[in-house]
């Protein structure tokens, strides 16, 4: 008797699915718990693998259907990038990385509203039964846009490091050159006295800087996708099927929008990074001690 | 901080395989689709611009085998000209020549004929003469024959009379 009275609430018992803040898990290898934008990560190598074996099986000298999109999107987006960079070497370096990150970033974006959503699990929690779904955009994961931003603003510092110098780069964020110089020109040039610590001001407002672009770049794409995710769930609960679908065409679009952005902000980083600013002002006041000359 | 991280559930162990994750994609998508295609575009771009080159070269020995070509038909066609006009001079000389050559000719012959006549006519005349000498003589010797033998005696005997 009791244990039919079990069934039935088990039967009648609502199984709730609430958009959270963070990733559930689904699964856990040794230490690692395997969430389930940890799985949509993965899926979406998988995805990215069989594509780059594709284009890679199916190279011909003459292009034809795939090779013929693949090779419009690489030509796209190095046009796109040298714009930004407007030097075609840094454009070569870079290319590899955004396009990659462009890549990633949308096919996380992209499976997270694919009608993927309805497989998963259904775990008892203090608030009985949640349906936990196997598939969530990695992005709506702050783990992964971390991941991503301090990729970037690193892998952006290790470009800058190779293309100005260790020292160069450093004096960047702790400007000890400034007081260097200070302390050599100051009987020339009083005003250093001003402005060499505002120069070393700059450049502890440049490392703060380089935190606050990890925080831009993975708060930015988290809070989209993540915002993406829960207007759809909220439209579904509406009317299911139908209500959603507009906004699945709207998501599409943001999660294109996204994906471009990360990746050219990630450009621009790079851009920024590989700029000797020491070099620049040299060859401004050469230009300007020539113009007074003439 | 703490909220933070029990807000958002930050873990360092899932932040590393995300970033493990976009590693792999990004050497697999580098070597496997990027770099092969970026060097068949190159290859074909280089391919395409010697294509290119190689057709404005051809366009240009084209133009100047024409050009060339112009010139030696031009060329030809003054020196045919030329060849025509010496020809005609040649030709013209060669009439006069052939011409000059046939009135000498048929003068020579002319001559020859006249001296040929000169001496037939000379020859038939000796040789009439000879005929009419001969025929005169003949005749005279009929005549005289007849007469002779009276005369002849006659004589005889004057002339034996005489001595």
């Amino acid at each position: 008797m009791s244990q039919n009275n079990l069934q039935q609430n088990i039967q009648t018992e609502e199984v709730s699915h609430e958009a959270t803040l963070y990733a559930e898990p689904i699964a856990h290898i040794g230490g690692l718990t395997v969430t389930n934008a940890l799985f949509t990560g993965w899926v979406a190598v998988f995805v990215l693998i069989i594509i780059s074996i594709a284009v890679r099986a199916k190279i011909k000298q003459i292009p034809k259907g795939f090779q013929n999109l693949f090779e419009i999107i690489i030509e796209g987006a190095e046009s796109i990038i040298n714009q930004v960079t407007n030097d075609k070497k840094i454009t070569a370096k870079v290319f590899p990385i955004a396009l990659s990150i462009f890549l990633f970033v949308l096919i996380n974006n992209w499976l997270g509203i694919m009608p993927l959503g309805g497989f998963g699990i259904i775990e008892n929690t203090e608030h009985g039964k949640a349906f936990i779904p196997l598939i969530r955009s990695g992005t709506a994961d702050l783990n992964m846009t971390l991941a991503m931003g301090v990729l970037s603003v690193i892998g952006a510092n290790i470009f800058g490091i190779m293309s100005i110098g260790t020292w160069k780069m450093f004096n960047k964020y702790v400007n000890i050159k400034a007081f260097v110089d200070m302390i050599r020109k100051v009987r020339k040039e009083p005003t250093l006295l001003i402005s060499a610590p505002i120069m070393f001001f700059v450049g502890v407002l440049e490392l703060i800087g380089e935190f606050a672009k990890v925080a831009s770049l993975s708060f930015r794409l988290f809070g989209n996708v993540f915002a993406g995710e829960v207007l759809l769930l909220s439209m579904s609960t509406i009317l299911a099927y139908v209500l959603p679908l507009p906004f699945i065409g709207l998501e599409i679009l943001v999660g294109v929008i996204q994906a471009f952005i990360f990746s050219i902000l990630t450009v621009v980083y790079y851009t920024i990074a590989a700029q000797d600013h020491d070099h620049d002002e040299e060859h401004e006041s050469k230009e300007h001690k020539v113009a007074t000359a003439h | 901080m703490d909220s933070f991280i029990t807000t958002f559930h930050i873990d360092w162990k899932i932040i590393i395989a995300q970033a493990i994750n976009f590693a792999i994609v990004l050497v697999v998508l580098y070597l496997f689709a990027l770099k092969p295609l970026k060097k068949l575009m190159k290859e074909r771009e280089e391919k395409i611009a010697g294509g290119l080159e190689d057709a404005r070269c051809n366009a240009e020995i084209l133009t100047l085998t024409k050009k060339e070509y112009d010139e030696i038909v031009a060329k030809a066609k003054i020196e045919a000209h030329e060849i025509f006009q010496e020809g005609k001079k040649e030709a013209q000389v060669k009439k006069d020549e052939m011409m000059a050559q046939a009135k000498t000719d048929v003068d020579h012959m002319i001559a020859s004929g006249k001296k040929t006549l000169e001496s037939e006519k000379a020859k038939m005349v000796e040789e009439a003469k000879k005929e009419i000498v001969s025929l005169v003589v003949l005749a005279t010797e009929k005549l005289l024959a007849e007469q002779t033998d009276k005369n002849f005696d006659q004589k005889q005997i004057k002339n034996i009379k005489n001595s």
